[in-house]
């Protein structure tokens, strides 16, 4: 409608205090973060000077980077397998008409919209071994159990996945909703006619019908969890030792606490890149799945 | 999926099962965060876990209001969060209404680079940001929180707003000129009381996501201190159990008790903005 000439400034001025604040907080910062990823900036020792590519040849040599990534890669992996499998479970039952149903999509609302650090906090507490709510729970049919969770690398991890799952499945399960909410009763009809049952119905029309929609929301969510950082930070501070440090996390430790700026900046650097590569293998599936 | 009528007994039992386990392992926690928050600091510290306490008491309540400076933190909070919401969405129907109805040399370069920005993490730019707020003395300000918190929310809502408004015909801005609006009048008079519903739907969902912002506080303020940074900042007992956890139980609450109801009151738009967020991101 606006197309004539005497528009585009009106266009601009509308669009530019937008893209002002995000130059601001996004464009200027990353292009920071590339340039001091070649020096090595140590600012409690007032160190800063220029050394190219070692911060990442350091990076891939480190002890503590290393199972820094490959606690990011399980806690991936890990949570994601439970966000698919559970999360397609949790939105049939949601998307099946019964009494209660309305009540229990607001129940559902509530982990989204509560912040993690809440929850992490609060889940520290959960999975003390004496004082406990799991254990409790736990030790109602197993009397004699004993564990404490958070000293031990594999449940420590596990507990992280398992508190991460509770924040965030509900909500994945709310968007499959969506994508469920797309397919019309009536192929299921036919499909009834033809003499399936509810389970083949199942493989046959909705897994193939959502699975476009899943495979999007699996890569956003990947996205958020290869930088999340609050879950670790409130509920083990990446401890035992370094065994639940993600990626983000050590980031941010680096950067702020050990005041390593310039490594900090390299790992920071390898974070965007993955999530660079994620986004355009996001595109190219979303084009390639679409039909 | 299946067909009310067809529907037997055992399926239908089934289902309650499964709702009532879900239900359960959702509110359960927030039930314990609640009891425990009421149990005074000793009695936390019994075998079993006790589901309700001998003797209620709201202690920690009153020990977070005298001593940890709740008020001034819920002011802080409301005051950040409301403005950023405010000018946020201004910005934000500014932006949209630019990308949906004009079509000028660089503009969907401009879309793209928002969208594209999104993808850029948070810890990624922290420190550069953090080192620049202090140079250009935004570091511990309001004005600099905001205006993070802005950014925060901008990408999201300028997409939801813009295909909200692609959804509307530019024929009703037209005619609006034909009977002698400016443009401004018909953006005002006519587009945006259109875009009402989208207006709230977006605003709600903004308001949990700027509540519990949790990352720009931590990093970019230290004497404003808001609600949702506020469960990390509780001072340490010099006991065993160093964790207060009687306060965190209560701060948690005092924290989640809004929400809950918000989302009670408000869960179809909610539901609305994230599926429109969601299905078409």
């Amino acid at each position: 409608m606006y197309a004539s000439k005497k528009y585009w400034m009106i266009a601009w001025i509308l669009v530019l205090p937008a893209l002002l604040i995000r130059i601001f907080t996004t464009i200027y910062p990353i292009i920071e973060t590339f340039h001091i990823s070649l020096f090595e900036v140590k600012l409690l020792q007032g160190i800063r000077r220029f050394v190219g590519l070692d911060n990442y040849v350091q990076l891939f040599h480190d002890s503590k980077m290393i199972t820094s990534i490959r606690f990011t890669a399980i806690f991936v992996v890990g949570s994601m397998i439970g966000h698919i499998v559970l999360g397609i479970i949790l939105a049939l039952i949601l998307n099946m008409k019964f009494s209660g149903q309305k009540v229990l999509r607001t129940i559902v609302l509530l982990p989204w919209a509560m912040p993690m650090v809440v929850i992490a906090m609060a889940s520290k507490w959960a999975f003390n071994n004496e004082y406990g709510l799991i254990n409790d729970f736990i030790r109602r049919f197993a009397p004699s159990f004993n564990l404490d969770w958070l000293i031990y690398t594999n449940t420590a991890r596990s507990a992280v996945i398992a508190v991460d799952l509770w924040k965030d499945l509900p909500f994945f399960a709310i968007l499959v909703l969506a994508g469920l909410q797309f397919i019309s009763s009536d192929m299921y009809e036919a499909a009834k006619i033809d003499g399936a049952g509810s389970i083949r119905s199942f493989f046959s029309i909705t897994l193939p019908l959502i699975s476009r929609n899943i495979l999007m929301l699996s890569i956003f969510f990947t996205m958020w969890r290869i930088t999340s950082f609050d879950v670790v930070y409130a509920m083990t501070s990446g401890g035992p030792g370094e065994s639940t440090a993600l990626i983000a996390y050590r980031v941010t430790t680096e950067a702020f606490t050990n005041l390593n700026t310039g490594y900090a900046a390299s790992i920071a650097v390898v974070l965007f890149l993955v999530m660079a590569v994620l986004s355009g293998l996001s595109m190219s599936a979303a084009k390639r799945v679409d039909y | 999926m299946i067909p009310k009528n067809s529907r037997s007994v055992p399926l239908t039992l089934t289902i309650w099962g499964l709702a009532a386990i879900v239900a359960f392992l959702i509110l359960f926690p927030l039930w314990w965060i609640f009891i425990s928050s009421i149990t005074p600091a000793g009695e936390l510290f019994s075998k079993p876990v006790k589901y309700w306490p001998a003797h209620p008491t709201l202690d920690s309540y009153r020990y977070l209001i005298k001593n940890v400076g709740l008020l001034p933190k819920i002011g802080n909070t409301a005051i950040i969060v409301g403005l950023s919401i405010l000018i946020g969405m201004v910005i934000s129907v500014m932006a949209a209404f630019s990308f949906a109805r004009f079509r000028t040399r660089g503009l969907s370069i401009a879309v793209g680079f928002l969208l594209a920005s999104m993808l850029i993490p948070d810890v990624v730019t922290a420190r550069p940001l953090y080192d620049f707020l202090r140079s250009v003395h935004l570091y511990d300000t309001y004005t600099g929180l905001i205006i993070l918190y802005i950014s925060g929310i901008l990408p999201f809502t300028i997409l939801i707003l813009q295909n909200y408004l692609n959804d509307i015909p530019v024929s009703i801005e037209e005619s609006a000129s034909i009977d002698g609006c400016g443009f401004f009048q018909s953006m005002f008079y006519v587009t945006i009381p259109l875009l009402r519903p989208a207006l709230a739907t977006v605003c709600i969902v903004n308001f949990i996501t700027c509540l519990n912002n949790f990352f720009t506080p931590l990093f970019y303020s230290n004497g404003i201190s808001v609600l949702s940074t506020a469960i990390t900042q509780l001072p340490l007992r010099d006991n065993m159990y160093a964790v207060p956890w009687d306060l965190v139980s209560a701060m948690g609450w005092i924290i989640i008790l809004p929400i809950i109801i918000f989302v009670a009151i408000f869960q179809r738009q909610i539901m609305e903005g994230i599926m429109a967020g969601g299905v078409k991101g």
